[in-house]
């Protein structure tokens, strides 16, 4: 009999802490309510094997509204946003431990895209400054792969295997990446902001998709000479959908 | 009696200990490296304006990574290639104005947002008196900011910035400039030649067809085309793909790109011509003799249509040639046997 309470209680408690709170969606801030081109109350798509449907109820007006002196073109029924345009960095925070000199150090982080009203999009990468010591005495050059024939640089990719062949740069492997990045030994330096060069795409597509996913590794490798310190840099990742 | 009481209190503690590694194990969290996870919408706003007007566009930014504060600004961009990519110009320059109609922060200013939160930024689009007719191009931008931790380790700090893409087209009269150009249409076969001036496309029956259609926008507003590329077979076979209907800004080309298009598995060393460079359209299937592609684009109403065209024939050359390869082969056999005899 006790055992049976036992087992109720188990039971309960279980129950207590598998059911999730439920939260309704903010219609509204406090500080103000905006009435939109549009109000979507009902709308999606309808499908069976003879048709396709798509419909918004409730629209103020479909797709487009105008009024005097302007047009906008924007909303549910004009730009289609089945899959809402979403941008993710597994790992902010890359951390590549203490730096041992000729012994290669990689982290890496995971790129997340999903879209699909835009169409297209494109992540790109650059790297604000080289990675540096706090006081900005020492820096760690970028990567020029293993030199010779596989000399790469901020658009081409080549293998980085050697290591003696020091500095900092990354390869990434996964969906939509650049066509050289050909296996996990290719690598490219980051562009440079102080150097006013221009981000590179690491991502893109033409395609709609949903979690178009690409793991970015990043690696490091110092000469002896290299002064002991603490280096970091900023890589600033910025995703954009076409026009 | 005693046993029982012992076995009893036994059950009992194993009870009371199962119950605290479930509750245990059911409140602890995952615990995950710093995540940024960002969704911006409406990703795109194409707007026509008169000088002198302001426009409100209201964008939802939500986060659903890690709670994390945020910026806004807007720079303007230019197209990068003719593939839609874009470059994100360093600084922002023109005569548009752009503010933010939230009562709590403006462009520029930090705000912070929770786990799952989402916030509302009420842009203000305000084209001055005086701005001259013309498109201007820009990019609202909403970024993390990096979070430094504090360790004696070396590190990357990433820092994830979303955007969504502003077109403003600037009239007074709403007359729009469209002076568009098919500057490329054509196939890219496996064998091309001039033959009494022509110029011949050569396909194996079995190969896929490439398109590449590119349009030139030589106006000074952002024009969008609508058509299809229509293939034509001497043996009356017709199929129609549609033009995807995309933004072409002012005085830039770009690929258009139709569907349904084929899907080709392109390896990284891969020397097919289709997986070298972009493709509008990829037309899979078995071809026989002379095709005619043509296509014809519109610009909305009362715009000028323009088209063109190209061909190709198609001819069962690696059937052809393996057959002529074996016939070679039992011709040389018979001839030796003969000889030998």
């Amino acid at each position: 009999m006790p055992s049976k309470k036992i087992s109720l209680l188990i039971i309960f408690f279980l129950l207590c802490f598998i059911i999730q709170s439920v939260s309704a969606v903010n219609m509204e801030s406090p500080l103000f309510k905006i009435q939109y081109g549009e109000i979507g109350i009902a709308g999606g798509n309808k499908s069976s094997t003879n048709y396709n449907l798509s419909d918004t109820v409730g629209q103020t007006a479909a797709g487009q509204f105008s009024s005097n002196g302007y047009i906008v073109k924007a909303g549910f029924q004009y730009i289609h946003s089945i899959i809402p345009f979403r941008f993710s960095i597994s790992n902010t925070n890359i951390n590549f431990g203490n730096l041992l000199p000729n012994s290669p150090q990689t982290a890496s982080t995971t790129l997340t895209v999903s879209f699909g009203a835009a169409g297209q999009y494109q992540v790109t990468a650059i790297e604000e400054g080289k990675l540096r010591t706090l006081d900005d005495v020492n820096q760690i050059p970028d990567t020029q792969c293993d030199g010779g024939s596989n000399t790469c640089n901020e658009s081409l990719a080549k293998p980085w295997t050697s290591n003696s062949a020091y500095g900092f740069g990354y390869n990434i492997d996964g969906n939509d990446i650049p066509n050289d990045f050909i296996n996990n030994t290719y690598f490219r330096p980051f562009p440079n902001r102080t150097e006013n060069e221009n981000p590179a795409i690491v991502m893109s597509s033409t395609n709609v998709g949903k979690n178009r996913q690409a793991t970015m590794t990043l690696k490091v490798n110092i000469s002896p000479i290299q002064p002991a310190g603490r280096y970091q840099t900023i890589i600033n990742f910025v995703a954009t959908p076409s026009f | 009696m005693k046993n029982d009481n012992l076995k009893f209190k036994i059950k009992k503690i194993f009870i009371f200990f199962l119950i605290f590694f479930l509750l245990l194990f059911s409140t602890t969290k995952k615990i995950f490296a710093q995540q940024v996870s960002l969704s911006l919408s409406p990703p795109l706003i194409e707007t026509i304006i008169k000088p002198g007007k302001s426009i409100l566009i209201a964008y939802t930014i939500v986060n659903y990574g890690d709670p994390t504060v945020l910026t806004t600004k807007i720079l303007p961009f230019e197209p990068k290639n003719n593939f839609g990519q874009i470059k994100i110009k360093d600084e922002f320059e023109g005569p548009i104005r752009f503010s933010l109609d939230n009562a709590n922060f403006n462009l520029g200013q930090d705000f912070f947002l929770k786990t799952n939160d989402s916030e509302q930024l009420l842009l203000r689009i305000r084209a001055p008196e005086g701005t001259p007719e013309g498109d201007y191009y820009y990019t609202l931008l909403v970024g993390s900011l990096p979070q430094f931790a504090q360790e004696e380790k070396s590190a990357s700090f990433a820092k994830a910035t979303i955007g969504s893409n502003i077109l403003i087209t600037v009239t007074q009269s709403g007359q729009i400039d469209i002076k568009p150009k098919i500057t490329i249409f054509q196939v890219l076969p496996r064998l091309r030649f001039s033959f009494f001036g022509k110029t011949i496309n050569l396909f194996d029956s079995t190969d896929s067809i490439p398109i590449v259609l590119i349009v030139e926008n030589k106006g000074k507003n952002l024009i969008k085309p609508e058509g299809q590329i229509i293939l034509k077979g001497n043996f009356g076979e017709r199929a129609k793909f549609d033009i995807l209907p995309q933004n072409i800004l002012s005085q830039s080309q770009r690929l258009m790109l139709a569907t349904p298009s084929a899907d080709l598995k392109c390896t990284p060393n891969s020397k097919l011509k289709a997986c070298q460079r972009s493709i509008s359209l990829i037309i899979p299937g078995f071809f026989l003799g002379f095709y005619q592609l043509s296509t014809s684009l519109i610009f909305g109403e009362n715009s000028p249509q323009i088209s063109a065209s190209t061909s190709f024939f198609a001819f069962p050359m690696k059937i052809f040639f393996g057959f002529t390869i074996f016939l070679a082969i039992i011709i040389f056999i018979i001839k030796k046997i003969k000889n030998e005899e």
